[in-house]
Formats: C-alpha cells, structure tokens, sequence
C-alpha cells in the first residue's frame, strides 16, 4: 500500500514537472506563431514573458535571439543588436555564437554602420574559431559594401566566394552602370552641356549648350560693338550663369543617374533576389 | 470470476486513495491554471519586470490587465506613471486623478496629474486647476506653482505680474528666469509695414532694417543698377531695352518691398522659435524644477 501511494505521489510530482515544461514550451510556441505572423510586438512581449519565467533558461538564447529578430524585423536595429549582444552571450557552442554574431553584424548593416560591421567582419575573419564559415563572412561583407554603395569592393568580396556568384555579377554590373561625376563636371568646363549628355540627359545638354553660344555671341556682340558696359553686364549676369549652371547641371544629373542605379539594385535585392539578405 | 477478501480489501483502498486523490488533483490543476504565465500575479509580475526595464509600453498593457481582477493603489500609480511616460498624457491624468483620496500615492498623484496637463500642452488647463487650487497639494504645491509659471512662457497668453511670477523660483535662479520673462513681455519683433515702407523709399533698406544686410545691399545695387540701365538705354533710343530693364526695375522694386516685409515674418517667427527653444532647453536640463522622480 505504502508502495503504491508513493508511486502515485511520485507520478503526481512528475506531472507537475512535466506540466511546467509544457507550459514554457506552449509560451514559446506561442510566440514564435506570432513571430510567424509578422506581428513583432506582440511576439517580443510574449518572448520576454517567457524569458522572465524560463528559471531554467532552457529558452533563453533562442528567446532572445527571436526579440533580437523581431525588433529587426521592426526596423528597431539598436535594440535588435541589444538582444543579439545578449543571446550571443548566452549561447551554447560555436554555431549558435556564429549566428548571434553574423545577426549584429546583419543589424548593422541594415542601420548603414559600415564601418561597425566591417569592424565586426574583420575580427570574425580573424576569429579561427570560425575558419570554416569564411563564406558566410565573406557574404555579409559583400552586403555591406552594397549598402554602403560601395560596389566595387562588394564585387571584389563575392568574387572571394565564387567568381561567379549572383550577387558579384551584380555588383559589377552596377559598379559599370555608374558614371563619373568629376569626367561629368570636366568635360562640361570644356563644352557647356558635355557633362549633361553623357549623363544622358540629352535635350537638357543641347538647350544648355544652345543658351550659351547664344549669350556668348550676345556678349562678344556687345564688347566689338563698343558696349562695354553691355558687354560686361550680359556676360556677367546672363552668359556666366549659363556656363556655371550647366557645370552644375552636369554634377547633379551624374550624382542622380548613380543614385537611380544603386536604388535600382537595390530594388532588385529588395524584391527579386532569392538568396539570403540582411 | 470470485475476488479474495485480500484482493477486494486492496481494491477499495485504491478506491478511497483515488477519491481522496480527485480533488488534490483538481485543486493541483487548477492552482496550476492560476499560477499559470497570464494569472494575474504573473501578469502584475511580468509588468513590474517591464517596468523596471522601462519598458513602458508593454508594463501598461500587463498592468491594464491585473487591474480588471485586483484594484491595487501601488499597481494604479504605476499604472499611470507607465501612461505618463508613454505620452499618454490624458489617460495619464485620469489615472493619477483616482489616486487623490486615502492612499499612501495622493500627493504625488496630485503632482504628476498637474504634470501630465504640463507635458501634454494643455497648459490653459493647467492654469485653471492651479488657479481654482483644485486638487491641491501639500507637498508638491511650490512645483505645481512652478509649472503653472512655466506654462506661461510656454504659449501666447498674458503674463501675470512679474514678481509673483519669479516669487515661485529660487533666488540663484531668478536673475535667468527674469530675462526670459522680458524676452517673452517685450519681444525684440520688426514690424512688417515699417520693413516695406523703408524699403519703398530706400530699396534694400527694409532688409537691412530686418538684420538682413547683405541681402539689402544687393537689392539696392540690383533695383539700382537695373534702373540705371533703363535709363542709359531710353537715353541712347534703345527703347526696347529701356522698357525691358523698366520692367526689370519694377520686378526688382516691389519685390524688395514685398520681401523686406516677409523678412521681418521671418525675423519675428526665429524670434519666437528660437526664445521657446531657449526656454526648453533651460527648464528641461533643470527638470523643470521638479522633484526628482523615485522609480
């Protein structure tokens, strides 16, 4: 009898242990559901509910991994890096501190600190612990020349994977698309309205160009008909600003056609692209 | 089949154990339900947790929640604090205002629905109740003083006399406050009708009048030279061009005289913006005299 009752105590006890894991696992289910469904800020509530009441930590790396993603997923990089930090700290073994480290890095990124996660790239390059993962290193570094519009370098990084890789092709092909600004700019000083058709805005190039033979011609008219003071005021306030203005022209068509190219590679990573991204 | 007497005898201890059993089983499933991550302690405890990680937003939420199964002063204030910190300025207030009567949170209660009408810019209400001593403080009745005087700087209404204005802050810090007073009672505003009259006399000068100096050299040099050019130009029988630069003159003219007037608008609106950007940065790097706040 004595056998039995202590059996069913036991079986109770175990229930109960057993129950309490159930629920930490339901909570956890739970929120992943809504991390599943995109509502972020209610799967960041219920993640840290469960941080709270997880005394066995049995939860807590990938609990703080998933607030980290939902706050990225929220555009909130600060506070994703913040809960990345700490799930790269709870991690157990080399593959979950690879991911926690490769998410900061993805954060930074997307926030556009360069330069953190170059920093970051470089000391996980660095890291022999992770000599295996150089790809992976290499990947996130070519993203982030990307997003730092940097597309030569980016080329160069995932040509370091395969010289081959989609994304190498891209980025090459974006680095050529882009004109230069300085040739822009010089060949306008030579011919008014040069720097505007190699940007290819053509009719804005020859109406530059028209403006100033004509103010030109009005000018030198004004000086050989002895109307030096015309001559002076046409060329100062008519023809001069004419000339400058098609330096300008240029300068801003160049830095916009480069701006149109990126953004459109970038549309095209945004919204085509199958791989992995930031 | 027959059972032994041992056999039954076993049968029914189990029996008993198990009636015994049911109802430890159902209250061990039910205190499990209660104790449960949404039970309104656990709620009430994850809110607290929230709350000390500033978590402002979600605290409320779990605080809303506990609220509907327990009322608890401490749990109200905290409430309200987590309302009044996520700039829900009237809820806010609302909440502090059931916390005026019999218990330990009146004063600050009081002090923080005067904040909350503070921070939400309703500062003519705020006026009111300060002035009607609705509410009022024992404790925190110099602060409230305080923030009603700040309001005034704070918006378009008309000071009160100056010495009980200043009678409310210290005296390290009346010299200061003093000259925002002046500041705010006599503005250093330029008038946009004198701005365009001097600059229908003397082209520029309107500019000029406005702080806009360089501006107002080159229109009189423009408005001057261009009519010089028209002249020269009737004078030669270059009639075409003399009518051209006429009409370039009046372009030049009334456009000076327009835009000698919308530069004291503009004058007079850096004025304000940049006395309430003055007035911001002195009271909030002081907290606005605010006793500082413990949780």
């Amino acid at each position: 009898m004595k056998a039995r009752a202590l059996f069913i105590l036991s079986f109770m006890l175990f229930a109960f242990v057993i129950q309490a894991q159930d629920y930490l696992k339901l909570q956890f289910n739970y929120a992943n559901d809504l991390f599943k469904a995109e509502q972020y800020y209610d799967a960041i509530t219920e993640y840290k509910r469960l941080l709270l009441f997880d005394s066995t930590n049995t939860y807590r790396y990938q609990a703080e991994y998933k607030i980290g993603e939902s706050y990225k997923g929220g555009a909130k990089y600060d506070d994703a890096i913040k809960y990345f930090s700490h799930a790269e700290k709870d991690a157990q073994g080399k593959d979950e501190i690879f991911a926690a480290k490769t998410q900061v890095i993805r954060s930074n990124i997307l926030r556009r600190t360069t330069d953190r996660a170059l920093q970051l790239l470089d000391e996980l390059e660095k890291d022999s612990t992770f000599r295996g993962e150089i790809d992976t290193i290499y990947y996130w570094r070519g993203w982030a020349y990307m997003f730092a519009d940097n597309w030569k370098s980016a080329a160069r990084a995932f040509a370091t994977i395969n010289p081959s890789h989609p994304l190498k092709l891209l980025a090459d092909q974006t680095d050529r698309a882009k004109v230069s600004v300085t040739f822009a700019k010089v060949i306008s000083y030579i011919l008014p309205g040069a720097g505007s058709i190699y940007t290819g805005k053509i009719l804005s190039g020859l109406m530059s160009l028209a403006w100033n033979a004509a103010a030109g011609y009005w000018t030198i008219n004004a000086f050989t008909s002895n109307r030096i003071f015309d001559g002076f005021v046409v060329g100062e306030l008519v023809w001069f600003r004419f000339y400058r203005g098609s330096i300008q022209n240029a300068e801003e068509f160049a830095v916009q056609k480069n701006i149109d190219i990126a953004n459109k590679s970038l549309r095209y990573l945004q919204n085509e692209y199958k791989g992995i991204k930031p | 089949m027959k059972l032994s007497a041992a056999h039954k005898n076993g049968s029914l201890q189990i029996a008993v154990l198990l009636i015994f059993l049911m109802p430890i089983l159902n209250f061990a499933q039910t205190s499990y339900n209660n104790s449960g991550l949404f039970s309104p302690v656990n709620r009430l405890k994850f809110g607290n947790y929230l709350f000390a990680d500033k978590d402002y937003l979600r605290a409320s939420a779990e605080f809303k929640e506990y609220l509907k199964s327990f009322d608890d002063d401490t749990v109200r204030f905290n409430y309200s604090l987590c309302l009044f910190n996520i700039g829900k300025y009237e809820e806010a207030s609302d909440n502090f205002k059931t916390l005026f009567y019999g218990n330990p949170f009146t004063e600050k209660a009081r002090l923080y629905f005067y904040e909350s009408y503070f921070f939400g810019k309703d500062y003519k209400e705020l006026r009111d109740l300060a002035d009607n001593q609705n509410y009022k403080s024992v404790l925190y009745s110099k602060g409230i003083e305080r923030l009603k005087n700040i309001s005034y700087l704070m918006d378009d209404s008309r000071l009160p006399e100056m010495n009980s204005f200043l009678s409310v802050f210290d005296d390290s810090v009346q010299s200061r406050i003093a000259k925002f007073y002046y500041q705010k009672k006599n503005p250093k505003h330029k008038n946009p009708v004198t701005a365009a009259i001097f600059s229908a006399i003397i082209p520029g000068s309107g500019k000029i009048y406005t702080g806009e100096i360089g501006d107002g050299i080159t229109a009189f040099i423009t408005t001057a030279l261009s009519a010089y050019l028209a002249y020269s130009n009737f004078k030669a029988d270059h009639n075409f061009r003399g009518w051209l630069f006429t009409g370039l003159t009046a372009f030049f003219y009334s456009g000076n005289v327009y835009g000698s007037a919308a530069s004291a608008q503009i004058y007079n609106a850096r004025i304000r913006f940049n006395f309430d950007k003055e007035v911001k940065i002195y009271f909030g790097e002081r907290n606005y005299f605010l006793p500082k706040s413990d949780y």
